[in-house]
C-alpha cells in the first residue's frame, strides 16, 4: 500500500513525459495496437457464429479506447511522477533465468542452480561473494534433495555425468 | 442434514487416510516454509510448489495443494507480524496490530492468536462449504451459457470495485488480461491467435507462468530494489498461547469475522479480498476504545485474520459448484485439477464424490495441521526472515526457475515467465496493479466460449442476456456495482478503506 504524500509536501508537477499515468496509457494503447495488429488476418464472424478474430479485436479496440482515456487523460490529471527505474536488478535477474534454461537440459540442475544463483547473485548491490557461495551450495543442494530425490521430478540432474 | 453428515463421514474416511494424512501435512509445511518468506504471498507460493504435487493420485495431490495454500496463507500472516511485509493483499491488515504486538514484545501471542482465529474461521467455513456445495451444485445445473457470461460480468465488476486505485486503471488490467486469454488456439476453428509464431503459445499462456512472473519475478525485482526496509521484531517471541482474558476478548471479533469472511468469500471476483478490511472496520466501530487499534489490539489481529481464512475457504464454493474460479489463487486450483484430469464444475461433487468431500474434510484437518505445525515451529520461521534479503531473492529465485521449469519440463516456460517478469515490472512501475488483470485472464477464455455459444444459441441477438431471468439479474448486479465503483461518495470511501 503506497504511502501518500500530505498535500503540503506534493512535488512539484511532472512534465507530461513523466507522468506515470501518460506512459501507462502510452503502454497500454501499444500493447493494443500490437494484439490488433496479431489478430488483423483473423475472420471476425458474425455474432451469431463469430470467427477467431472476433474477441481479439474487439477487446484490442476497447483496451486502446481505455488507454488512451488514461493517456489523455493524464494531460488534465496530473498524477504521479514516474518511479526510479533500475537497470541492474531486471538484467541479471532476467539473465540468471535466461541462463538457467538455457543449461537445464543439457548440463542439468547441479550446473543450471548454482550457475542461476550466482548470476542473480549479482542482481543486489549489496552482494557479498563469500555468504553467497555458502548459500549458494547448500540451496543448490537443498533443490537436488528436495525435487530429484524426494519428489523424482523428471529434472535433468547432470546428464553429462551420471547420464539423467 | 443426514446427507451432510453422510457426505462429511466420506470426506474424512478419505482425507484421514495415512498417505492423504501426510500429504496434507506436508503441503502445509512447505506452503508455510515457503509463504514465511517476504514478498511471496500465496500465489507465487503455490504457482511454484504446482510440480510438487503431480506425483500423486488427483484426490492427493488437490489435499496438498489445499495444504500448500493454507500454509501459504498463515506464512504469510507470519511475515506480516513479525516483519511488517504483507505477503498479499489480504495480510495487509494483520501488519497493523500485528506487527506492533510484536513490537511490544507479544509477537507470540500475535502468531498465536492469528493460528487459533484462524482455525476457528477454518472449521466453521470448512462447514458452510459442505452445507452449500450440495445445493448451489443443483442451482449450476440451471445455468446455460448466458447465466455463465452474466455470472463472469458480475465477476469482473466486483474485482474492478474492490482493486486499488483508480477503477479507470482497473477496468484497463482486467480488460489486459482478456485480451492475453485470446492468446492460443482458437477453441472452435482450430486457428493460432496473437501467438507470434511461438509453438509454446498455442496452448495459450500457461497461467502458472504469468502468474510467477507477474506476481513472483516482478516483486523480487521490486523489492531488490527498495532494500531493507525490513525490520524484524528482535528480541523474544514470548509465549504462544493467549491467556483467557485474550480469548475471551477475541471471541467475538473471530465469530464476526468469519462471517464476513464467509459470506464475501463466495462472491465471485475475489470478494475474499475485502473480508479482512471489513472486519477490520467493524471492531475498530464495535470496540470500547477505538484508539488501541493500530497500537497492537488483539481483536485487530483476531477479527481480520479469522475473515481472511473463512474467506479464502468459501471461495472453494465457486469453484467446485460452478466450475469459475473466484480469483488468482483458484485459478491455479483449476490448473492443477486439469493436470490430473478433473474438470471443476457442478460434476465433481456426483462424478468424484470422494474427492470432493476428501477436500472439504482436508480443509479442516489442514487447518488443524496449522494449528500443531506452526506454534512450534514459529522459532524456524524467525530464523528464516532472519536471513538477509539479498540472500533470500536468490534462493526465491531458483525455486520459480525450477518450480515453472517442471511444470511442463520445457525450458521456454522459464523464458516466458521472464518476459512477464518483466510486463509485471512495467505495470508497477506505471502504478497499474496486476491483480485484476490476473482475474480477467483467468475467466476470459471462458467468457469467450460462453459468449459464443449463447449468441449462437440466440443467432446474434444481445436479448438473450436480458431475457432469461437469471442472467438479466447478474447482468443488472455487474452494472449497478460498476455504477457504485464511479459515485464520487463510493470512490472516496474505498480510496479511505484500503488506506486504513
Amino acid at each position: 500500500m503506497s504511502v501518500q504524500t500530505p498535500i503540503t509536501m506534493r512535488p512539484p508537477v511532472a512534465p507530461v513525459p513523466l507522468r506515470q499515468d501518460f506512459l501507462g496509457g502510452l503502454f497500454v494503447t501499444a500493447v493494443a495496437v500490437l494484439a490488433y495488429w496479431l489478430a488483423a488476418d483473423l475472420p471476425a464472424g458474425t455474432l451469431g457464429g463469430m470467427g477467431p478474430g472476433m474477441m481479439p479485436k474487439a477487446l484490442a479496440l476497447l483496451l486502446g479506447a481505455l488507454g488512451l482515456t488514461l493517456l489523455f487523460g493524464s494531460l488534465w490529471h496530473f498524477g504521479e511522477r514516474i518511479r526510479r527505474w533500475s537497470i541492474r536488478g531486471p538484467v541479471f535477474v532476467f539473465g540468471a533465468m535466461i541462463a538457467f534454461g538455457l543449461t537445464v537440459r543439457p548440463l542439468g540442475l547441479v550446473v543450471a542452480g548454482p550457475l542461476a544463483m550466482m548470476i542473480g547473485a549479482l542482481a543486489s548491490d549489496e552482494v557479498r561473494w563469500g555468504e553467497t557461495i555458502v548459500s549458494v551450495a547448500l540451496t543448490s543442494a537443498f533443490c537436488v534433495g528436495l525435487f530429484k530425490l524426494a519428489l523424482g521430478l523428471p529434472i535433468p540432474l547432470a546428464p553429462w555425468l551420471i547420464g539423467y | 442434514m443426514l446427507d451432510l453428515i453422510g457426505h462429511l463421514g466420506l470426506g474424512f474416511s478419505t482425507a484421514f487416510s495415512p498417505t492423504n494424512l501426510g500429504l496434507c501435512f506436508l503441503g502445509c509445511l512447505v506452503g508455510t516454509l515457503i509463504g514465511v518468506l517476504p514478498g511471496v504471498g500465496p500465489i507465487a507460493t503455490i504457482a511454484m510448489l504446482l510440480p510438487l504435487t503431480f506425483k500423486v493420485d488427483p484426490t492427493g495431490a488437490l489435499i496438498m495443494l489445499a495444504g500448500i495454500y493454507y500454509g501459504a496463507q498463515y506464512g504469510g500472516s507470519t511475515t506480516a507480524i513479525l516483519v511488517n511485509i504483507p505477503g498479499e493483499a489480504t495480510a495487509v491488515v494483520t501488519t497493523l496490530d500485528g506487527h506492533q504486538m510484536a513490537r511490544k514484545g507479544q509477537a507470540g501471542i500475535a502468531l498465536g492468536i492469528a493460528a487459533i482465529s484462524s482455525f476457528i474461521a477454518g472449521s466453521i467455513a470448512t462447514l458452510v462449504v459442505a452445507a452449500v456445495g450440495a445445493p448451489l451444485t443443483k442451482l449450476a445445473l440451471l445455468f446455460g451459457p448466458a447465466e455463465y457470461f452474466g455470472l463472469m460480468v458480475l465477476g469482473l465488476g466486483l474485482a474492478v470495485v474492490l482493486a486499488q486505485g483508480s477503477v479507470l486503471k482497473a477496468v484497463i488490467m482486467v480488460v489486459f488480461g482478456l485480451v492475453l486469454s485470446t492468446v492460443g488456439t482458437d477453441l472452435e476453428t482450430g486457428d493460432e491467435r496473437l501467438t507470434l509464431g511461438f509453438a509454446a503459445l498455442s496452448d495459450g499462456i500457461d497461467f502458472a507462468v504469468l502468474a510467477m512472473g507477474v506476481f513472483g519475478i516482478a516483486e523480487v525485482l521490486r523489492n531488490i530494489e527498495n532494500p531493507e526496509a525490513r525490520g524484524v521484531v528482535k528480541g523474544a517471541i514470548g509465549r504462544l498461547l493467549p491467556s483467557a482474558a485474550d480469548l475471551r476478548r477475541s471471541l467475538g471479533p473471530i465469530l464476526r469475522g468469519t462471517g464476513l469472511g464467509a459470506a464475501l468469500g463466495i462472491l465471485p471476483g475475489n470478494g475474499a479480498v475485502l473480508a479482512p478490511f471489513a472486519s477490520y472496520t467493524l471492531e475498530k466501530k464495535l470496540a470500547d476504545e477505538p484508539s488501541r487499534f493500530g497500537l497492537g489490539a488483539i481483536e485487530g489481529v483476531a477479527g481480520p485474520e479469522a475473515a481472511n481464512n473463512a474467506g479464502a475457504q468459501t471461495a472453494f464454493i465457486p469453484l467446485l459448484t460452478l466450475g469459475i474460479p473466484p480469483n488468482a489463487v483458484m485459478a491455479l486450483m483449476v490448473g492443477a485439477m486439469t493436470i490430473h484430469g478433473v474438470i471443476p464444475g457442478p460434476l465433481v461433487m456426483t462424478r468424484n464424490a470422494p474427492l470432493f468431500w476428501g477436500m472439504v474434510a482436508s480443509m479442516w484437518i489442514g487447518n488443524l495441521m496449522l494449528l500443531i505445525i506452526n506454534l512450534p515451529l514459529v522459532g524456524v520461521w524467525v530464523r528464516l526472515l532472519k536471513v538477509p534479503y539479498r540472500l533470500l531473492y536468490n534462493i526465491i529465485l531458483l525455486f520459480c526457475c525450477i518450480g515453472i521449469y517442471s511444470v511442463n519440463n520445457n525450458p521456454a516456460d522459464v523464458f516466458f515467465t521472464a518476459v512477464f517478469g518483466g510486463v509485471g515490472y512495467v505495470l508497477i512501475k506505471l502504478g497499474l496493479e496486476p491483480a485484476p488483470m490476473l482475474l480477467g485472464f483467468v475467466l476470459g477464455r471462458l467468457m469467450e466460449e460462453k459468449l459464443r455459444q449463447a449468441l449462437a444459441l440466440s443467432d446474434g441477438s444481445f436479448m438473450t442476456f436480458v431475457e432469461r431471468p437469471l442472467s438479466a439479474g447478474l447482468i443488472v448486479c455487474a452494472l449497478v456495482v460498476m455504477l457504485i465503483a464511479i459515485l464520487p461518495a463510493v470512490t472516496r470511501s474505498r480510496e479511505k478503506v484500503f488506506q486504513e
